[in-house]
């Protein structure tokens, strides 16, 4: 659960990379960010996963000063957030950012370059946001995939100590998802510190060695993803029904331990807090299944279990906005 | 801290902003609505006045013979259309989110507002040169390229409250309406301001609102300079006053867009 840190990159940009100290950030009545603690270490790579609402692209905002926390401290690389941006030491790829129609890829990315003290090589970006057949495209004409390329660009463009990414994947196809993050890994590793904020559980699992999860603007789970999963004891009863009958997904629900329920066709798998008692449950309903399995886990498990498990009631709180 | 604030804050900003005028510069001379209402416009307007409508040709006015009166009128007209011009563009950005990557750059909203303005006024240069060529060829208007390049270098500098409203325009109207703002403004002030047709031929009343206007004090400030003689004090007060009042709103109306792309 510990993060971990790469000594020798701390020395090339100070302390810690992210310092939340009880920050709170509400908008009239909903509380987004609820007093989140949190630091993040040099070097690492960690994913801030959680459901719509739950308050990530708050967070991003407030590290990246374009929102003041409504309590608390935030510092990014020991620096009031806006201070750490103006030093061109952090780079991000927002979700609600744009292009100027109008404007040519090329020119887009040597505006990225010229806004930095000391940027990437301009052919090395280009290769490496893969926008070196896009140079002579406008703006405008862009498809979503390729325009969070230039906004990726952006991001990388000043060869930053700190890179922020809010849902970086979103338009993406899966093959131009997994180039990205094989991009990102390499980056990272570079001694540089991610963070990336999705709702892709594959995402935080295969990329991050961190995973943050938020919940209604509350930090619910932290840790590597192994640790993560070790922290879920339900379990998965999957099993199939029989063709053309079978139980209504009420009856299913209603088996004892049953937290959660995911039917594909005639196979179900329910997400249990008690396995044994589940099966019995099943038997005793006189449901007729067929190749019953029990499995532990995963992080799809931990996450649900983290985020939309049985909850105390929440009184008159609202869902946090994004 | 302190330390590191003021030196990323002084220096560093002079480099993202003539990246960001840059960039400006080249999509705007890109942009068709920019070459028709700033050059073809005025050219074609000054061609039709002064060389095929031979019975729209006056004796001098204002001292200046018609066809350099014109000349200068159109050169204005020109100039304060390509002046204006960024305020369809900026609508436009607003809604795309540009804005919102430019914030998490280190480019300063200052630096932003300042390149928007100066690509606008930047932007008047050609449409200057051009219309000052349409008077050489056509007409053989006897001005010398020094004289030329003076107007060329006053009509920039004066044009900053058109850049200032051509910016206010695209703060205050959104992506569909700011063209329709800026074409409105735009040919209100040529006309009232007597670019089309001299203040002196206008009824009383509505020439007392053209000297009011800057399009008057801009158009009149290009001809001292024609005439050789030095700018009327009264035209660049009228000028200044304009671009401190319109840039005023201007820079209030951004840090209203920026306030509410920061909730």
């Amino acid at each position: 659960m510990t993060p971990s840190t790469h000594p020798s990159s701390i020395a090339r940009s100070g302390p810690t990379a992210v310092a939340f100290d009880g920050v709170s950030r509400r908008f009239g009545d909903t509380v987004a960010l609820d007093e989140i603690d949190l630091g993040i270490a040099i070097g690492e790579t960690v994913a801030l996963l959680g459901p719509n609402g739950a308050g990530k692209t708050t967070a991003i905002g407030i590290m990246l000063g374009l929102l003041e926390p409504s309590t608390g401290l935030a510092r990014t690389l020991g620096l009031a957030p806006h201070d750490a941006v103006r030093s061109g030491r952090v780079g991000a790829m927002l979700q609600s950012a744009g292009l100027p129609p109008g404007a040519r890829v090329g020119e887009l990315v040597d505006l990225a370059r010229g806004l930095y003290p000391a940027p990437a090589g301009r052919d090395a970006l280009l290769e490496r946001a893969g926008l070196a057949d896009l140079v002579e495209r406008r703006a405008e004409t862009l498809s979503g995939g390729e325009a969070q390329r230039v906004r990726f660009a952006f991001a990388i463009a000043g060869d930053p100590d700190l890179v922020f990414l809010d849902e970086p994947t979103v338009a993406m196809d899966v093959e131009s998802r997994r180039a990205f993050w094989d991009d990102m890994r390499r980056f990272a590793a570079e001694g540089r510190t991610v963070l990336f904020a999705t709702h892709y559980l594959d995402e935080a699992d295969q990329v991050a060695d961190r995973i943050v999860v938020l919940d209604r603007g509350r930090i619910v789970g932290d840790g590597s993803p192994a640790a993560l999963k070790a922290t879920v004891t339900e379990r998965t009863v999957r099993f199939a029904l029989p063709d053309g009958g079978g139980s209504d997904d009420p009856v299913l629900r209603s088996l004892p331990g049953v937290i959660g329920l995911d039917r594909h066709g005639q196979t179900a798998s329910l997400l249990s807090r008690d396995a044994d008692e589940t099966v019995r449950g099943l038997v005793a309903a006189g449901i007729a299944f067929r190749h019953l399995e029990v499995a532990g886990a995963d992080l799809d498990a931990a996450f649900l279990a983290l985020t939309s498990g049985p909850r105390e009631p929440v009184g008159s709180s609202t869902p946090a906005a994004a | 801290m302190l330390a590191t604030r003021s030196a990323t804050r002084a220096l560093p900003s002079v480099g993202p902003f003539l990246a960001y005028l840059r960039l400006e510069v080249r999509r705007s001379l890109r942009n068709r609505r920019y070459l028709v209402f700033t050059i073809v416009f005025p050219v074609m307007l000054y061609v039709l006045y002064t060389a095929i409508l031979p019975a729209t040709a006056s004796g001098p006015v204002a001292g200046l013979p018609w066809d350099v009166y014109f000349l200068v009128s159109m050169a204005a007209y020109g100039a304060i259309g390509a002046a204006m011009s960024q305020a369809a563009p900026i609508a436009t950005e607003r809604r795309a989110g540009w804005a919102r990557q430019l914030r998490v750059t280190p480019l300063p909203g200052i630096a932003y507002v300042a390149a928007k303005a100066a690509s606008a006024m930047l932007l008047t240069v050609p449409a200057l040169a051009l219309v000052g060529l349409a008077g050489q060829v056509v007409n053989h208007v006897d001005i010398g390229v020094g004289t030329w390049v003076a107007v060329i270098v006053a009509l920039a500098i004066g044009s900053l409250p058109f850049a200032a409203l051509g910016l206010l325009l695209g703060y205050l109207l959104d992506a569909e309406s700011a063209q329709g703002g800026m074409v409105l403004s735009f040919f209100s002030l040529a006309i009232l301001g007597g670019l089309f047709a001299p203040l002196e031929a206008f009824p009383a009343g509505l020439a007392t609102i053209g000297r009011v206007l800057p399009s008057y004090h801009f158009a009149n400030l290009g001809r001292s300079v024609v005439a050789g003689q030095l700018p009327d004090p009264t035209d660049i007060a009228v000028i200044a006053a304009w671009a401190v009042g319109l840039g005023v709103a201007a820079a209030w109306r951004y840090a209203a867009d920026e306030r509410s792309g920061r909730s």
